[in-house]
């Protein structure tokens, strides 16, 4: 006598196990198929990637080789000289992006000393003008890599909004005359730390030079009501007797 | 129950060995043929050998239901594995000599000598590979006497070389080796089988797809194959009967034939 309901039982066991190799084998190459692609494709970007670096160690070499013998390269440094000297406003730059420096206020320059050339700056101008090549004698070149660290430091400003970069890359885009740039700076590292005296002050004189001097003075008196920040009211006393322009 | 289409062709395919059932194949018929015309010839053993479910014991049962009506003809399908059971089953199936004691192999021959028949008798063996080898010997002897014709039917197997066996050597004897049937002859095997019984309806059901997998599960095995039939027939008159909507009449369901290689035992599950 037929026992169907056991017999449909065994004939379901049975298809499951004729199927399940099928079924395991189709899986493992589907996976395969998405898996190896994107390790394959993985691989070629990190390959990718070595070449980049290795050009860009190069590029320095033929240089070197192609010009005159007497030629010498090197990276511009003077941003850091100029971090150095304690009588400009660049002093203030931070070093590194994982420590943060204490903003320096005794380092803060006097606000109407500021639209003047500091030597610094006038240090790099005199770098970035080409000397005369001197038969006979040993000609340096240096150079300007000013602009590709900034955007360096405005990088590592994206990552990690310390306010500190903030107030070196406000004050660089001031020094260069980018006011917009030192402006939009200004204005982020308020927002990050808002009692940074030199952050406001590059704001209001960012907005003195884009010819928004009302607005300026109200943002500074503003600061001053809130911190009573001496340089700011210095700042404001001269904008109030039609100085620094 | 007693309506459905498939009672009748499930009650065809019952394993029970019948000559009216024969179904007449090429291959197989062209054996035949050649065996009834060896069996004509002045041989004293004609062996029959091929593997298990290829019409050996159909083959010996056809040629005992067609030569009896011309000539003393003894089948032993069931092997008589006792030496002295066997010859004095012999004497009382040829020579209707009836002893309760042992018969001598010297005493069988002086009872073929005494009853004198027109044609050498002879004697269909099915499963002979279930004999002795010294019971083999005397068949051999008896044959050698002229005195009955073996026609013996055995399994081939893969470890066992037959034909290479003493008592086959020497022998004057023909040898004819069966088939397992092909996916075309077991198509007709099973089609006309049907059509013989008038079972048209579901001989139209079977398709190639279906006999591809009867094949398959059988491996051409006719006896399996009627196993499996039988089975299959018995399903769908279970399902005729209790939940006719599974029951699709253009073709046999892969399913059932599957649960019914199950039944039989053809697919382990």
């Amino acid at each position: 006598m037929l026992d169907i309901s056991k017999l449909e039982r065994r004939w379901l066991k049975y298809k499951i196990k004729k199927i399940l190799p099928y079924t395991l084998l189709i899986t493992t190459v589907t996976i395969l198929g998405f898996t190896i692609p994107f390790v394959l494709s993985n691989r070629h970007s990190s390959k990718a990637m070595i070449p980049l670096k290795k050009d860009a160690i190069k590029v320095k070499a033929p240089n070197t080789e192609n010009d005159e013998g007497a030629m010498v390269l090197e990276p511009s440094m003077h941003f850091i000289e100029s971090m150095d000297t304690p009588s400009t406003p660049i002093t203030n730059t931070p070093t590194s992006s994982t420590k943060p420096a204490p903003t320096p206020k005794h380092s803060i320059a006097p606000i109407a000393s500021l639209p003047t050339p500091t030597p610094a700056i006038a240090q790099t101008q005199a770098t970035k003008a080409p000397q005369p090549i001197v038969k006979g004698k040993l000609t340096s070149i240096k150079r300007d890599d000013t602009a590709f660290d900034i955007h360096e430091i405005e990088d590592r400003f994206k990552d990690t909004s310390n306010p500190n970069l903030g107030v070196y890359i406000a004050k660089y885009h001031y020094d260069h005359g980018n006011y917009s740039e030192a402006y939009n700076y200004a204005l982020k590292t308020n927002s990050i730390n808002n009692s940074i005296d030199d952050s406001w002050l590059i704001f209001a004189k960012a907005l003195v030079k884009l010819g928004k001097e009302e607005q300026a003075k109200k943002t500074l008196q503003l600061y001053i009501s809130n911190s009573n920040s001496q340089a700011a009211k210095n700042y404001l006393d001269t904008l109030d007797k039609g100085g620094s322009k | 129950m007693e309506h459905s289409l498939f009672l009748k062709p499930r009650d065809l395919f019952m394993d029970v060995v019948n000559p009216k059932d024969y179904v007449q194949i090429d291959s197989v018929s062209h054996m035949y043929q050649s065996l009834k015309t060896s069996v004509q010839k002045p041989l004293k053993m004609i062996l029959l050998y091929g593997r298990p479910g290829t019409g050996k014991s159909m083959l010996l049962h056809k040629l005992h239901h067609d030569l009896s009506k011309h000539q003393k003809v003894c089948m032993i399908d069931i092997p008589i594995i006792d030496e002295d059971d066997f010859l004095r089953v012999l004497a009382h199936k040829i020579y209707s000599y009836a002893s309760r004691e042992a018969l001598t192999l010297t005493r069988f021959l002086e009872l073929s000598t005494a009853v004198n028949y027109p044609v050498i008798p002879i004697v269909l063996l099915d499963e002979a590979q279930l004999y002795s080898p010294s019971l083999m010997e005397k068949i051999r002897l008896i044959s050698d006497a002229r005195a009955l014709k073996f026609v013996i039917a055995l399994h081939k197997t893969d470890n066992e070389d037959i034909l290479a066996k003493e008592h086959f050597q020497t022998r004057i004897w023909e040898s004819i080796e069966l088939q397992n049937a092909s996916h075309e002859e077991l198509k007709i095997y099973i089609q006309k089988k049907l059509l013989k019984a008038n079972c048209f309806d579901v001989a139209s059901m079977i398709n190639d797809k279906n006999i591809k997998l009867i094949n398959k599960l059988t491996r051409g095995n006719y006896r399996d194959s009627n196993k499996l039939m039988f089975s299959l027939f018995s399903l769908y008159v279970w399902y005729e009967e209790n939940n006719p909507r599974k029951i699709k009449y253009n073709a046999l369901a892969t399913k059932f034939i599957e649960m019914a290689a199950i039944h039989t035992g053809l697919i382990h599950a």
